[in-house]
């Protein structure tokens, strides 16, 4: 090998990437002959670079760094017009959030290690494997999870689902239609949730939050913290007599805060566990030691008001995580007066108003008021004439959320249809930046929708105010070439889409990584999609990522392929954060001496 | 009509000011609709960007957008992009002021710093000198400081700010062939004078009534100080309205310009948070001159400046450098284009119409 001692190794330095720390440690290898920083002024131009490469006499250049494509080109055209072979180029990906973590700094060196040897990364990072206990654990009821629960448990698993409200379904229960086939939401999703409790192989943990989670790849355990319902599962007949008595009055979360529950309630007619459930934290008896009117009024005695939390553990050997996603506060953006005007709706509140089986039975209406106050919608209030939808609120912009929620664009054209469905006279505008209609039939949607005369104007809205009773809003029509101030009766909101709440905490307990935007990360976003740096817990919908039905769907299967292939071979690979630097520096050299 | 690209055109407008990559406006039009100034015929800043992003050089050096921004900063604040539409619409006004300009120091000015600082040295040398043939006697120099400042008016009018604003006539009207009816620039003049010195289209920006009242003040203070002591020789009268006069205008200035500057240093607002040499340049010096000549009158009221020379050299190198550098080439020409602009934008509106 004449050319040992003739490779570079560039740096593609972003912000607080720490790559100096790696100056000394990759300058120490034998192959190594140069170690350069692509912020290097000299080495800006491809005529700086293609100098250098021939003044040191560099036959191969490694680029690492967080994206090292983005200079590949450049670097590979450098190298050409040196002489050299511009094909003599490997990236190294330091993948995301990697260099953040101190400890993982040794994985992006392994990679240097692999680069700099010409060994496939893939295979000296092979992790070892373990025993694997075959009951799994789902965390999180939503679409995603259903699946992938349904997938594991058809195969004969065990699995353990565990969701934190009292209810499975998630978000996709709020939903009306689906795009853009424009199914009925609920017959999908109700059937799925039904199998979910009668299956002989899942255990269903509603009003669960995961405390901690602790073991290795093919043996964790959970610590499950199981609010009290206060109903007892097994001998509520699910009459509603309870409800009927309950003096509390709450806004729904199911609704959206459309409209009021009561403190012991149903989340909705077809949630599962079909049960009835008491909030502690709204209750009167609970708070204050008063009422306690539902436990007479039950006919089967089967409320306990005074039962307790407990927090259980349970075992297994693999764990989807499916927790899903909050919707963006859109509160935050003040020049859209949510939370000002009662008529300025988000994208969710709308969702109920369109459902049918909604607070309003489908019918689209102005926000009202209750006795205390409260905003919600009643049936028979005024239906609005003229509705404006605005889309990327809290997405693509870097004041909030810099990514694209994905399913916005889809999901406010489905509202524009259903407006114009239910209210055929209705003046529907959309005010859009980029109209993405990406997937699978999406963009004939987009163009059917086109033709239901609906305005869909080019131009992200700056404000929504208030004048003489009506809403106006102000946005410049980009191709009209003209300034749109624009009364409306109605405006709704497509918020975007954020990790949930708890998705940091949880992260922690998992030990697996998040990227910026705070979502899981997979391990590799093009052949390891549901895979993370922790072997045995996978990803799956929209907690690793902003998606829609159907890609959160085939998420789900994904995950539950890779739990049943680790329980028909009775093991499961470890993950690439139980690799030290030196295991793989090892395999490295066993690769390279059987090469030999 | 083919349309000249010209791709560098945005390279160049970066030497301006604008630190924020013209590229990172992905034209969602949010600028647009949340200033309060823009119009149906008057789109900006997105379409301003968008000229300067495809190096569409003859359609914007036609375009008077750039000067009906007055920089209240809220696009900025609210673009999704950080691209920051405010500096952009900023930089593009320096970059106009260069290319109404016939003798091109504007552009050197702008753009070099060196360059600057030597203009501002030669000046002061020059004065300098002036003094040093003088001998330093106060009476022949403030004699002279007085002369100076009639041709420096005089010169400077006829010579520089005439001609470039007939240069913005044409780039804006007559280049474009735009035919307006000879009865809508009569129609105009009114309009024109009450924008020129009241700004007044400023007050429809948010929250901005007391930034417009504080450049009110400036602008007439500024104006009565250049009459008493240009017209009424505040420094040689001995009539004591006319001291009062001088005093007040002089006063105010420094108070006001001493909270500009102040308001630059914090950067608190939107408005204040880059702040170009050109826009430190006209603060200061709007402050020094109204300070010194302050100054120089409580000196000559208290018999000290024959023994004080120096503050009246100061005052007359600062006034030099005021008049010949910033006055024509820098910041102070913006208060006539701004007011030119709207005059030519509604010629241009009544051209499109015939």
């Amino acid at each position: 090998m004449g050319k040992q001692n003739s490779r570079a190794v560039i740096f593609q330095e972003r912000k607080n990437s720490g790559f100096e720390k790696l100056e000394q440690f990759t300058g120490e290898f034998p192959e190594v002959k140069e170690v350069w920083f692509a912020t290097d002024l000299s080495l800006k131009d491809k005529k700086g670079l293609s100098a250098r490469i021939k003044e040191c006499g560099v036959e191969k250049i490694i680029i690492a760094g967080e994206s090292p494509g983005e200079i590949k080109s450049f670097v590979s055209a450098s190298l050409a017009d040196a002489g050299k072979n511009p094909e003599d180029l490997t990236l190294v990906s330091a993948n995301g959030t990697i260099l953040s973590d101190g400890d993982l700094l040794s994985v992006f060196k392994a990679k240097i290690l692999c680069a700099v040897k010409d060994v496939s990364f893939e295979l000296a990072s092979d992790p070892p494997v373990n025993p694997v206990n075959k009951a799994t654990m789902v965390i999180g009821g939503g679409i995603a999870g259903i699946q992938a629960s349904l997938e594991i448990a058809n195969a004969g698993i065990d699995v353990t689902l565990i969701e934190k409200t009292g209810t499975i379904g998630g978000h996709m229960a709020m939903f009306d239609k689906t795009f853009p086939t424009l199914d009925c939401a609920a017959c999908i999703l109700t059937p799925k949730m039904v199998e979910i409790g009668q299956h002989p192989n899942i255990e269903l943990l509603t009003y669960s939050e995961v405390l901690d989670v602790s073991g290795e790849a093919g043996d964790y355990t959970v610590k499950v913290f199981k609010k009290t319902r206060r109903v007892d599962l097994a001998t509520c007949i699910g009459c509603g007599d309870c409800t009927e008595k309950c003096p509390v009055k709450v806004p729904s979360e199911f609704d959206a805060g459309t409209a009021m529950r009561k403190a012991i309630y149903i989340p909705f007619p077809q949630a599962v566990p079909n049960k009835y459930l008491l909030d502690g934290d709204n209750c009167t008896y609970v708070q204050k030691g008063k009422c306690g009117v539902c436990a007479k009024v039950c006919p089967v005695d089967c409320i306990d008001l005074d039962a307790k939390d407990e927090t259980i553990e349970i075992k297994g050997g693999n764990i989807v995580v499916a927790t899903g996603f909050k919707t963006f506060d859109a509160e935050k953006v003040e020049r859209f007066g949510y939370g000002k005007y009662p008529n300025v709706l988000t994208s969710l509140e709308f969702e109920r108003l369109l459902n049918a089986a909604g607070p309003t039975g489908g019918n689209i209406v102005f926000r009202s008021k209750d006795k205390k106050g409260n905003g919600i919608f009643e049936a028979n209030s005024d239906s609005p004439e003229r509705i404006a939808l605005i889309h990327c609120v809290g997405s693509r912009d870097e004041n909030y959320n810099t990514h694209c929620s994905r399913v916005c664009c889809m999901y406010s054209l489905k509202m524009a249809h259903l407006v114009k469905e239910k209210l055929p006279d209705a003046e529907v505008s959309e005010y859009y930046i980029d109209m993405r209609a990406f997937g699978k039939g999406y963009e004939e949607f987009y163009e059917r929708i086109k033709k239901e005369g609906i305005d869909i104007i080019r131009g992200r809205t700056a404000k929504v105010e208030e004048k003489n009773g009506n809403l106006v809003l102000r946005s410049e029509d980009i191709e009209g070439m003209k300034l749109i101030e624009k009364e409306v009766d109605m405006v709704v909101l497509s918020v975007g889409l954020e990790p949930g709440e708890d998705s940091q905490k949880l992260a922690k307990s998992l030990n697996i990584l998040t990227d910026d935007a705070g979502w899981f990360a997979e391990l590799n976003s093009t052949n390891q999609t549901v895979n993370t740096i922790r072997g045995g817990i996978f990803v799956a919908g929209v907690c690793q990522g902003p998606k829609d039905i159907p890609d959160s769907v085939a998420q789900g299967s994904a995950a539950a392929a890779r739990v049943i292939q680790s329980v028909i071979n009775s093991k499961v690979k470890k993950g690439l954060s139980d690799l030290s630097y030196n295991d793989i520096e090892t395999k490295v050299n066993e690769l390279i001496s059987t090469e030999e | 009509m083919s349309t000249v690209v010209n791709p560098d055109l945005n390279k160049k407008l970066s030497k301006f000011g604008n630190k924020s990559e013209w590229n990172e406006c992905f034209h969602c039009g949010n600028c647009t609709a949340v200033c309060s100034l823009t119009e149906d015929g008057n789109l900006f800043p997105r379409k301003v960007i968008r000229q300067i992003q495809m190096g569409l050089k003859d359609k914007f050096i036609s375009n008077v957008d750039p000067w009906l921004c007055y920089y209240c900063g809220e696009c900025s604040e609210t673009c999704p992009r950080d691209a920051n539409p405010g500096e952009m619409m900023m930089s593009a006004r320096r970059y106009l002021t260069s290319v109404y300009d016939w003798t091109g120091l504007s552009g050197l000015l702008y753009t070099s710093l060196p360059a600057l600082i030597i203009a501002f040295i030669v000046i002061a040398v020059s004065i300098f000198g002036v003094g040093f043939a003088k001998q330093f006697n106060v009476d022949s120099i403030m004699s002279f400081g007085h002369h100076f400042e009639k041709y420096a008016i005089l010169s400077v009018f006829s010579l520089i700010i005439l001609p470039n604003i007939f240069r913005m006539f044409w780039f804006t009207i007559l280049k474009e062939k735009t035919k307006v009816p000879l009865i809508s620039y009569i129609k105009g003049t009114w309009d024109f004078i009450l924008h020129m010195f009241t700004q007044k289209n400023s007050l429809k920006c948010e929250n901005n009534t007391f930034r417009w009242l504080e450049h009110l003040v400036i602008v007439f203070g500024y104006l009565l100080l250049l009459f008493t002591t240009v017209f009424l020789n505040w420094f040689s009268t001995e009539n004591t309205f006319i001291i009062w006069l001088g005093y007040i205008a002089g006063g105010v200035i420094f108070v006001f310009t001493f909270d500009f500057i102040l308001s630059r240093i914090r950067k608190n607002k939107e408005i204040n948070k880059y702040s170009h040499p050109s826009d430190w340049l006209f603060v200061i010096w709007l402050f020094l001159m109204a300070f010194t000549a302050f100054l120089v009158r409580v000196f000559i009221d208290t018999d000290l400046l024959s023994n004080n020379l120096w503050l009246y050299m100061v005052h007359l190198i600062v006034i030099a450098q005021w008049a010949i550098l910033i006055v024509p080439f820098g910041k102070w020409m913006h208060f006539l284009y701004r007011s030119f602009a709207i005059y030519f934008a509604n010629l241009k509106k009544t051209g499109l119409n015939v």
